[in-house]
């Protein structure tokens, strides 16, 4: 497995830039049904899937994405029957086209944000969250932090009460007493997580836990003149794209007839939209090409 | 202001840490853990406590630091830079003393590296500007820079246990104070360890006080010590007479009487058939050979085609550094992992293996019902039960949780349940990390009883000294293979670096 590319698009950006063009994405995704759109903003996902992830990995996600297309459009048709082009009749239900299309439609849509919020995990990594909301929220941010170290260790830790268990031969040990211990596992590891955790508050205490009213919060970011640009510019951006996106989906629809579909500038802009962060990935690389 | 008293804020203001005939009771307790203790540390000293598990050393320390002092009774003073430690405040108590905890795990809060660094200064509220510089110089000063951005999880012992001394000290403590900081790592990480300390004291003018009950590795860096005993204190006047290698067994061929004479007794339950095991005693107690080990696909090998032969009835020694494959060892011949090359060979299905963290076994509410636990079925009784107690010395305590046991008991009590479902093949990792030289007596008694009674021991450890003392062959593992196996006694004698 190739490892992911280490430098990708808002690498170097304050995280406001990436959060505001994902939220202003998924929305576009999720509230655009409309054949183009949809189909524009899932190859823009792919795409950054390509550039970021990999092409083997991103065309080895669809090996299950598409038989979840697949699933939707042919299970819609049975749940709505609505259209007017009739293609066969499964019992009493009439199973329509426009039907068939909307599920593949709605299959698409799903993919097409899981897709993007899958991108989401590699445009604004962990820290990049917690730097955003650490300033309006420090002890939920601290919270957040401490729990996303909590829990692999948990995890670490039940297989290793887990292995302490089998590796004891107790001569005998029937399987009802196996089962007991392993329902005994959370317990257990419950009772070990707060003896710990008695430890954990005594070294923040040690260290000036709740010594000043309000705390700061570290940055590694500074909000920068560029990213005060940058942040116009998809403002101002989103709004026009969203605007177009609106028209779109407002004048297409599915039934009873499917509207047809024409080729039209708008089209342009929100592809522009959609392909920006695999433009600015292939940018970032082609530095060093 | 007469001139006598004058004088006294003068001394005091030259201690960095002054105790005034402090007594110490724990709430609900009847003894005092502390009786009139005066102590003085000089302003820029590297002072060790000494003294035992459960002789009051992190009491002592913990009551100079209000935040984290346990409830109780108390009379006398305690004075930091000549001022009462109880009228500081949470955040004047941070800059003024620092407090470093024994376990690298659980004194670390955040999830990553710069987090942790930054956590302190921002719990004071600390402008970002002057943050950034503090966290910065603090990072450069320990050589953190190259993982800055790690995650804690991820780190080793060592460096988890000097990210929380760097976490410390980004809030400019001018006192010290460490509670076994090293108890929890291995020999190497303990001299880096000590290695920053004596900067921090030196290069920093930081005053330390470090509590432990092994001082060999720090006398190098002391320029005093205090033990603490029955609950009073007295300077050592000669830091060279801790230089010691405290004996663990009465005779070279293990102790006779006493405890002996305990486990003798308790026999009567020994492992059964040792008839049969003679018969078998040509062939090795468990062996690998050529065994290839890695844990994931991509991961590197571990172990390259390593051969091991563990002789029956012996002590056997596993030495080698940190993550060089002696746990995973012991994981495949307790079968809980599985060779990907190779084989692994045991004479007997009775095995067990004692965790390097004994809280893995635990899962009962008391001591007495944790070694009752796997007696259904008759494998044992509660006379069984009650010898055990009696020859771990936990008789007192069997009504106690198991986490309330110091973590020398707690290992004791981990080999006391293990031993009662009587293993032929013991394996044991780690067994005398962190324990103080009581426990590791105790450890060492109970070892070679086992051997006494056929069983073989297996042990991974860095306790070199506690290899030399018990052990009977000695294998050091190296680059995934044994580099050596060989009696303990030559294998000491032909090393030139690597000794006790």
């Amino acid at each position: 497995m190739p490892p992911a590319d280490e430098h990708t698009a808002f690498d170097t950006a304050h995280p406001a830039v990436p959060a505001v063009y994902l939220a202003f994405t998924l929305a576009f995704t999720m509230f655009s049904f409309q054949p183009v759109l949809i189909a524009l903003s899932l190859a823009g996902a792919l795409a950054y899937g390509c550039c970021a992830r990999g092409v083997r990995e991103t065309l080895a996600g669809l090996r299950w994405q598409l038989p979840v297309v697949a699933v939707i459009a042919l299970l819609n048709p049975i749940f709505s029957a609505s259209g007017s082009t009739e293609l066969f009749r499964l019992g009493v239900r009439a199973v329509y086209l426009e039907s068939l299309c909307y599920g593949a439609a709605m299959g698409a849509l799903f993919i097409a944000s899981a897709s993007w919020l899958r991108a989401a995990a590699s445009l604004l990594s962990f820290d990049k969250v917690m730097a955003l909301f650490g300033n309006a929220a420090p002890v939920i941010a601290l919270m957040a932090s401490m729990t996303m170290r909590l829990i692999p260790r948990f995890l670490r830790r039940g297989d290793a009460v887990l292995a302490a268990q089998r590796a004891v031969a107790v001569p005998g040990r029937t399987r009802g007493e196996l089962v007991r211990e392993r329902l005994r596992l959370s317990s257990v590891l419950m009772g070990w997580g707060m003896e710990d955790s008695l430890e954990t508050a005594d070294a923040m205490r040690a260290r000036g836990w709740g010594g000043a009213p309000r705390r700061t919060t570290f940055s590694r970011y500074r909000f920068t003149r560029a990213d005060a640009w940058a942040l116009a510019g998809l403002l101002a951006g989103g709004a026009a794209v969203g605007l177009l996106a609106w028209a779109a989906t407002s004048q297409y629809s599915f039934f009873p007839v499917m509207s047809r579909l024409v080729p039209w500038w708008g089209y342009v802009p929100y592809a522009a939209w959609m392909l920006l962060p695999a433009a600015l990935h292939l940018c970032e690389r082609r530095r060093f090409a | 202001m007469s001139e006598p008293t004058r004088r006294g804020f003068e001394e005091a203001a030259e201690c960095a840490l002054e105790v005034r005939d402090l007594s110490f009771t724990y709430a609900g307790a009847e003894e005092p853990v502390l009786r009139d203790v005066s102590w003085r540390v000089p302003r820029g000293s590297f002072a060790l406590l000494v003294g035992d598990t459960g002789s009051g050393k992190s009491t002592l320390l913990s009551l100079a630091k209000p935040q984290i002092a346990p409830a109780g009774e108390r009379e006398g003073e305690v004075l930091v830079n000549g001022r009462p430690a109880c009228g500081m405040d949470a955040a004047e108590s941070a800059r003024t003393v620092g407090y470093v905890f024994q376990n690298p795990d659980n004194q670390i809060v955040c999830e990553s590296v710069w987090h942790e660094m930054a956590f302190g200064l921002e719990n004071l509220g600390t402008p970002q500007d002057e943050m950034r510089r503090l966290v910065a110089e603090t990072s450069y000063f320990f050589g953190i820079e190259d993982w800055f951005r790690c995650e804690t999880d991820t780190l080793s012992g060592g460096r988890k246990q000097l990210l929380a001394l760097a976490s410390t000290l980004v809030m400019k403590p001018e006192l010290l104070l460490l509670d076994e900081p090293t108890a929890q790592l291995d020999p190497i990480a303990e001299k880096n360890f000590l290695h920053a300390l004596f900067r921090v004291n030196r290069e920093l003018g930081c005053t330390v006080v470090v509590a432990t009950h092994q001082p060999r590795a720090m006398l190098d860096y002391a320029t005093c010590a205090f033990r603490l005993r029955d609950g009073s204190l007295a300077p050592v006047e000669d830091l060279p007479e801790l230089d010691v290698r405290p004996r663990l067994l009465e005779s070279v061929d293990g102790g006779r009487p006493g405890v002996r004479a305990e486990l003798e007794r308790a026999a009567a339950g020994a492992p059964a058939g040792r008839g049969s095991r003679r018969a078998r005693a040509e062939q090795p107690a468990a062996s690998v050979s050529r065994g290839w080990f890695r844990y994931g696909r991509d991961a590197a090998w571990v172990l390259r085609g390593i051969d091991l032969v563990v002789r029956p009835g012996a002590i056997h020694a596993l030495v080698g550094g940190n993550g060089c494959g002696k746990s995973t060892l012991l994981s495949l011949l307790a079968g809980t992992r599985r060779l990907q090359r190779g084989a692994v060979a045991r004479f007997t299905e009775a095995k067990a293996l004692l965790p390097q963290d004994p809280r893995a076994l635990f899962a009962e509410e008391t001591v007495d019902d944790e070694l009752m636990e796997w007696s259904g079925g008759g494998r044992y009784g509660r006379a069984d039960v009650d010898d055990m107690l009696a020859h771990l010395g936990l008789v007192h305590a069997a009504a106690l949780h198991p986490y309330d046991l110091s973590g020398g008991q707690q290992q004791l009590l981990a080999l006391g349940k293990l031993l009662l479902v009587k293993p032929e093949l013991l394996l044991l990792d780690e067994p005398t990390k962190g324990l103080d030289t009581a426990s590791r007596r105790l450890m060492a008694r109970a070892l070679v009883w086992c051997r006494d009674h056929g069983v073989t021991v297996l042990m991974a450890t860095h306790d070199l000294d506690f290899v030399n003392q018990v052990a009977d062959d000695v294998s050091m593992v190296f680059d995934g293979q044994i580099a050596c196996t060989q009696p303990s006694g030559e294998f000491f004698t032909g090393n030139v670096y690597y000794r006790p």
